[in-house]
């Protein structure tokens, strides 16, 4: 069920007992898990951490922990599946659950007592309502049941009046199946249409940190790091355009709120002290910590826009340089040693010619973070740079151990782990704009029909890189972009996205990930999820959906070629 | 030369830094012994000899002798007392059950010993502190917060806090904990403290 005040009914349940916390690998969820610790450590609320990669992982941990424990939170993982089925608790273990997975799992909304879902309910959840579900089988067993009673009955009356009787009950039963078979045609279809697309609602860092606020308990590291929450839903194209500026807004109200102290020419805060400030700031990604040259060769929107694969987008950059006088030398000059005078105005001469060059959104609203003289981060840099370090592949480390490191950066006190993370980040920006790149020029994406499909071979260059899923999402993403600024059929435009990449050589698992197809005002509903548990069923391939997001699967490269298939018949 | 096997024992401790606790060097101390055995009975024999011939050349190398005897005792002394100082931080660091590893590198003396010392301390931290006792092992830095926050190095299985309630240490899970029970486990390197 949802939980009204949030306080009441979790906060102040919990803070005398011992809990544990399953939390997803992603941003989202480690900013959350980050706000929610604080609250702990403020109320010495003892608890456990415990990072699941997917559902066998939060299966396990939950056999592990079950006898120790009675409240669980899931932070990002377990609205969107039936959990008491999946985990089979005893009957005293309650599950808070803080997840912007959605649809929501119908069980999950209508169990009183076990579930508690920490989600905002003006989120757009459409859920249908108990009566068009559930429904009181007991009914038609006693009508049943009184019909053959009154069949018992009749026997001992004459047998007119036993003949009307048989065939007044026969008919009602007959009317009352007919009522049956039509309410669960129909309650198919409300579940159908329910969950048949899967998106994502407001990010769960935000949620604990209107939980702090409400407890007039917040900080700003806590509000910093829902700020990187929000802004990791929109990095990775989680939530429309709306929603996030929405949610921003909702985020200035408070960083105004804790920016407002008695500061003036006297009273001046310290530079020491941490710092957010709302910016309208440019979309190049990673730019004050790169030269000006790479990030907008490296950033999705002006290397798109730009086209700078072929020659005529470098040509095209030279000129959007040219316009806006900016040397070649200054450019490619790392940021900080750029001269005073250019990074000045920086901002309004990139917008001014960036409209010349019909790149309309060049900036975007954000925030930025300052603590001592050098430490200058924005939101999105933070993101990137957390990412990173969760999906590293460099070393032979486990999954866990780069989720603590991630975690470790969000810190304040960790910062060379935030600029080692940086420096990862953009060696990945890197090798994702060069198999772009390739992609797009040795035409590797290939229509199927009511989907396109890409496919990368194992030798491809940092092709390690992308048998996480958030590389790949973001690499999926900027292919599609590109795609459709590159091709010049405009039916191709509008089809969604499939990609495999190489998941595990010797076990000869491809990752598959489907994103809906790129469009100014898309809703980001990905219907991708039952599309690909259906045609595993239905060609028998062996896969393996164990991430949180259902549109990303493990299967054997064997299978492929029928999966493929069954899908292609499936959506057409 | 004389004496060079004793200050090989002092290096050998010397070498092993940081409180660390090196095998007890049974043949080393026995050699040490045996050459201040030969070197007495050189002595007593030369004595002897210049008392009853009075042969004073004899008498330098006497006092060479001497002086190496004292030098090997001296450096004895100071290994087996070296050894005792470190047996007793142990005490400090691991509690009262030192790990097997570091039990067999003590001689049956410096077990004795260390038994010894344990109780001694027992007695002495029952005495204080009203009628419990006072464990002063614990906390030796002033605490900033009752509760800490500790992340699992490795896998430790489970572990028992006071109100009878089990935890279980997996490696890469992060607990809050009170201070007192994870001081033990931060000092074996099972888990390690997070500060944020």
């Amino acid at each position: 069920m949802f939980v009204t005040d949030i306080r009441k009914e979790f906060y102040d349940v919990v803070v005398n007992q011992r809990v544990a916390l399953f939390v997803s690998p992603d941003i989202d969820a480690l900013c959350a898990c980050k706000v929610l610790q604080s609250l702990f450590h403020c109320d010495q609320v003892q608890y456990t951490l415990v990072p699941v990669a997917g559902w066998q992982d939060l299966g396990t941990a939950f056999m592990e922990h079950k006898e120790q424990y009675q409240y669980f939170v899931l932070i990002n993982c377990g609205a969107n599946v039936d959990l008491l089925e999946t985990l089979q608790p005893e009957e005293d273990s309650v599950f808070f659950i803080c997840d912007t997975h959605r649809p929501v799992d119908v069980v999950n909304v209508y169990n009183d007592t076990q579930i508690k879902l920490l989600i905002k309910q003006d989120d757009d959840l459409g859920v249908p309502s108990y009566d068009d579900i559930f429904r009181d089988d007991e009914e038609d067993e006693e009508g049943d049941g009184n019909d053959s009673g009154n069949e018992s009955d009749g026997s001992a009356e004459p047998s007119g009046k036993r003949r009307r009787y048989d065939e007044d009950a026969l008919e009602r039963r007959i009317e009352r199946q007919r009522a049956r078979r039509e309410w669960e045609a129909r309650r198919r279809e409300i579940l159908f249409d329910y969950e048949q697309y899967e998106f994502h609602g407001t990010s769960a860092a935000l949620v604990m940190f209107e939980l702090a606020w409400v407890m007039s308990k917040d900080t700003k590291d806590m509000l910093w790091w829902s700020v990187i929450g929000v802004t990791d839903q929109w990095v990775h194209d989680k939530i429309p355009h709306m929603k996030y500026v929405t949610d921003i807004a909702t985020l200035q109200r408070h960083v105004s709120r804790h920016n407002h102290r008695n500061e003036d020419e006297e009273n001046s805060l310290s530079i020491d002290c941490m710092r957010i400030t709302f910016e309208y700031d440019l979309r190049l990604v990673l730019y004050q910590h790169w030269s000006l040259y790479e990030s907008i060769c490296n950033s999705s929107y002006t290397s798109c826009s730009f086209k700078l694969w072929s020659i005529n987008g470098q040509k095209k950059l030279q000129e959007f340089l040219a316009d806006m006088g900016l040397p070649l030398k200054q450019v490619r000059q790392k940021f900080n040693c750029m001269d005073m005078t250019i990074k000045e105005n920086l901002r309004e001469v990139i917008e001014e010619s960036a409209n010349k060059f019909s790149m309309k959104d060049i900036r975007v609203q954000t925030f930025a973070v300052n603590f001592g003289f050098k430490n200058r981060f924005l939101a999105s840099d933070v993101v990137h740079a957390a990412a990173a370090l969760l999906e590293n592949v460099e070393k032979d480390e486990t999954s866990a151990d780069n989720f603590i490191k991630a975690l470790d950066c969000l810190s304040r006190s960790n910062l060379e782990r935030l600029h080692l993370g940086i420096d990862l980040a953009k060696k990945k920006l890197k090798a994702i704009q060069q198999t772009v790149a390739s992609c797009i020029c040795t035409n590797l994406i290939l229509s199927q029909g009511p989907f396109l499909y890409c496919h990368l071979l194992e030798g491809t260059p940092d092709v390690k890189l992308f048998s996480k899923p958030l590389a790949l999402t973001l690499l999926c993403k900027y292919l599609l972009k590109a795609f459709v600024c590159s091709t010049r059929n405009r039916r191709c435009k509008i089809l969604p996205l499939i990609m495999a990449a190489p998941l595990d050589v010797e076990k000869g698992t491809v990752i598959v990930l489907g994103i809906p197809p790129e469009s100014e005002t898309s809703d980001k509903k990905n219907f991708f999820g039952r599309a690909f548990e259906k045609a595993a069923e239905s060609t028998s391939s062996r896969t393996l959906h164990d991430h949180f997001d259902t549109s990303v699967i493990e299967l054997k490269m064997e299978d492929r070629g029928k999966f493929l298939d069954a899908l292609i018949t499936l959506l057409s | 030369m004389f004496c060079e096997k004793s200050v090989e024992l002092i290096r050998e401790l010397h070498r092993m830094g940081d409180g660390q606790l090196p095998a007890f060097n049974e043949d080393g101390i026995r050699q040490v012994l045996e050459e201040m055995k030969a070197l007495y009975e050189q002595n007593q024999t030369d004595v002897n000899e210049a008392k009853t011939e009075g042969k004073s050349e004899l008498i330098p190398s006497i006092k060479f002798r001497h002086s190496c005897l004292l030098r090997n005792q001296r450096c004895i002394a100071a290994y087996l007392y070296d050894r005792l100082l470190r047996i007793r931080a142990l005490r400090w660091e691991y509690g009262s059950v030192l790990p097997t590893t570091i039990r067999f590198h003590m001689c049956a003396e410096e077990m004795e010993w260390f038994n010894q010392y344990k109780k001694s301390l027992a007695t002495y931290m029952r005495s204080i502190g009203g009628e419990e006792g006072l464990d002063i092992t614990q906390d030796m830095k002033p605490p900033k917060s009752l509760y800490i926050e500790v992340r699992c190095l490795k896998d430790h299985g489970e572990f028992e806090i006071d109100d009878g309630t089990v935890i279980l240490l997996k490696k890469n899970s992060q607990h809050f904990l009170p201070r007192w029970k994870c001081e033990q486990l931060i000092r074996q390197g099972v888990l390690e403290h997070v500060i944020s």
